[in-house]
């Protein structure tokens, strides 16, 4: 009998470490495409994925925007939803009791209309039991400052990063927005003002006009564009943001395949967050986890860490 | 609660009328639990293709004993018009059963009314009060090509009646007319149930709350995810600030929750 060599097949290493957080792989559910968490559930094996990041919440409840909220662009969507949710509140009496059995790691993200607001919420946050951390969304206006994004100033960016800090001592994930010139600016001055992680990129502001009505396709005129489109931008800024700073960095834009994620998680994100995708197909995140784990196997890559390209 | 979401196979795609279609898939898991008035999100595209990106949300029109669903649809767009050369034997995925549908209630003459291809909510909700209960049957369109499908509803009460604006159909007028002559005979308590154009509805929502009688409608918006992630399906509430959204808490509501001022 001829003795076939079959090489041990290995089992890979994709658990990852954000800010002291211990994850079990490196697959989020990103923030406003998840819901509070449990509208996925039976959809979506909640247990497997890395971790869930609940939708942004306020200080207070937000209605959010007038309809038309939503227009469908050549492989992306455009959302003016206007960052409605039920308040910090709401979610901490009436569904954070709800996800108390899931075992994935619970991250929320968080809005505010100045540092004020986001430093009451982080401290809200810090006693609640179950959440692991805080996602930071800093491409809200700055009421105070007549409206500018925080995230499109450095120095803003900065002192929200320190209120957030102060307030709590769980990891900090700042979510930067790509609608700025020099994202390596915005990144190192978040990071050296004491964030944990950076997630990126959030939406890209754009519009739409419909042409029969003659008026701008959205509600809000402009709105964020998210999806395959802006797969490329989200990825060429994930690269600069890494080769920025020491913090680890947490892909997002555009990911709906395994492909898409490996490129993220080459490029030298720690991790990923599946957005939109989600919408469309539930099930994406399980199906890009087990494509990773698929694609390690095939090519005998150990660790998830050793898929990051060296340049 | 947030339904499945399974591969099914193309069983029928049945050209109706110049752009109206019918698609059969097969899917048990859907079928077994849809309620009248529910919806499906379908794949559109082939080959995982990213453009269109979204599904499409579509009313369920027929159940069959034998694990099948059928959509009635008009192919408008881009996304429908991909979904129109889908073939048998070809596989989608569908996600449902979506949203909440009617509300039935028997002890009453049940008067639906349904314009255009906004009948396609209405069928299941027919043969429902079909079983114990008195039914009207209201379908107003355009012309006789816009509803290929009405047989499915005259054959089910004989208080059925059909008005076309071209008279290619049945009598030639408009469907509010016909309601109006309709609140007139009846006696008893009555309720509507109706889907179809907003200004249709609209109409029918003022013509019947002057008279007190409660009325149910099934809305559409534009939608990403059917399940309540993205909060698009915004509408405006009736009485406040805030939104209804037609996925979740819909996509039938009661007519007063809905604030029917704006334009759509």
């Amino acid at each position: 009998m001829i003795n076939q060599k079959k090489s041990t097949p290995i089992s890979p290493d994709l658990s990852i470490s954000i800010g002291g957080l211990g994850l079990k792989n490196p697959v989020l559910l990103a923030s406003g495409t998840c819901g509070y968490g449990m509208e996925l559930d039976d959809l979506l094996d909640l247990d497997q994925i890395g971790g869930i990041i609940i939708k942004g919440l306020s200080i207070r409840p937000r209605p959010g925007n007038s309809p038309p909220r939503l227009v469908e662009t050549p492989c992306g969507l455009l959302n003016s939803i206007g960052l409605e949710n039920m308040g910090i509140e709401a979610f901490l009496r009436d569904k954070l009791p709800l996800l108390r059995n899931i075992k994935t790691p619970l991250i929320v993200n968080i809005l505010g209309n100045s540092v004020e607001e986001y430093f009451e919420m982080a401290r809200r946050l810090d006693g609640a039991e179950g959440i692991k951390a805080i996602e930071v969304n800093i491409s809200c206006p700055n009421v105070k400052a007549g409206g500018i994004a925080f995230g499109t100033d450095p120095e803003t960016a900065a002192s929200v990063t320190h209120a957030v800090k102060k307030a709590t001592g769980l990891p900090i994930i700042i979510k930067l927005t790509p609608n700025v010139t020099d994202i390596t600016e915005i990144a190192r001055k978040v990071a050296s003002a004491g964030a944990d992680a950076i997630s990126l990129i959030n939406t890209l502001l754009g519009m739409a006009i419909d042409i029969k009505f003659r008026r701008p396709a959205l509600a809000n005129v402009f709105g964020g564009l998210s999806g395959p489109a802006i797969k490329p931008v989200a990825l060429r800024m994930v690269w600069q943001v890494v080769r920025a700073v020491d913090i680890p960095v947490i892909g997002i834009g555009g990911i709906s395949t395994p492909d898409d994620a490996l490129e993220f998680l080459m490029a030298g994100a720690r991790a990923v967050e599946i957005g939109t995708a989600t919408l469309i197909r539930p099930g994406t995140a399980e199906e890009v986890l087990t494509g990773i784990r698929d694609y390690m196997k095939t090519n005998n890559v150990q660790n998830v860490k050793n898929l990051r390209l060296p340049a | 609660m947030p339904g499945f979401d399974i591969p099914a196979n193309i069983v029928e795609q049945t050209r109706l009328a110049h752009s109206i279609f019918l698609l059969t898939v097969d899917a048990p898991a859907i079928m077994d639990s849809t309620d009248p008035g529910q919806f499906c999100m379908l794949e559109v595209q082939e080959n995982n293709s990213k453009d269109p990106l979204l599904r499409r949300p579509l009313s369920i029109y027929k159940t069959g004993s034998n694990g099948q669903i059928s959509f009635l649809y008009k192919a408008v767009g881009k996304g429908t018009r991909l979904l129109s050369k889908r073939r048998p034997g070809e596989i989608i995925r569908v996600l449902g059963p979506l949203g909440q549908g009617f509300r039935l209630i028997h002890d009453c003459t049940s008067i639906l009314v349904g314009g255009g291809l906004g009948i396609a909510s209405l069928l299941l909700l027919a043969q429902g009060i079909k079983q114990s209960g008195r039914l009207i049957i209201l379908i107003g369109a355009k012309n006789a090509a816009e509803i290929p499908t009405v047989e499915d509803f005259s054959r089910l009460t004989r208080y059925f009646h059909v008005v076309t604006e071209d008279g290619s159909l049945g009598q030639r007028g408009m469907i509010t007319d016909l309601l109006d002559q309709t609140l007139q005979e009846i006696t008893g308590t009555a309720r509507i149930y109706t889907c179809g154009p907003w200004s249709m509805m609209k109409a029918v929502y003022h013509m019947v709350s002057k008279r007190n009688i409660p009325c149910q409608v099934s809305l559409e918006a534009a939608m990403a995810c059917g399940i309540g992630l993205c909060l698009g399906c915004a509408i405006p509430k009736s009485n406040s600030r805030g939104f209804l959204h037609v996925c979740q808490e819909g996509p039938v509501f009661d007519a007063d929750q809905v604030h029917w001022g704006q334009n759509s």
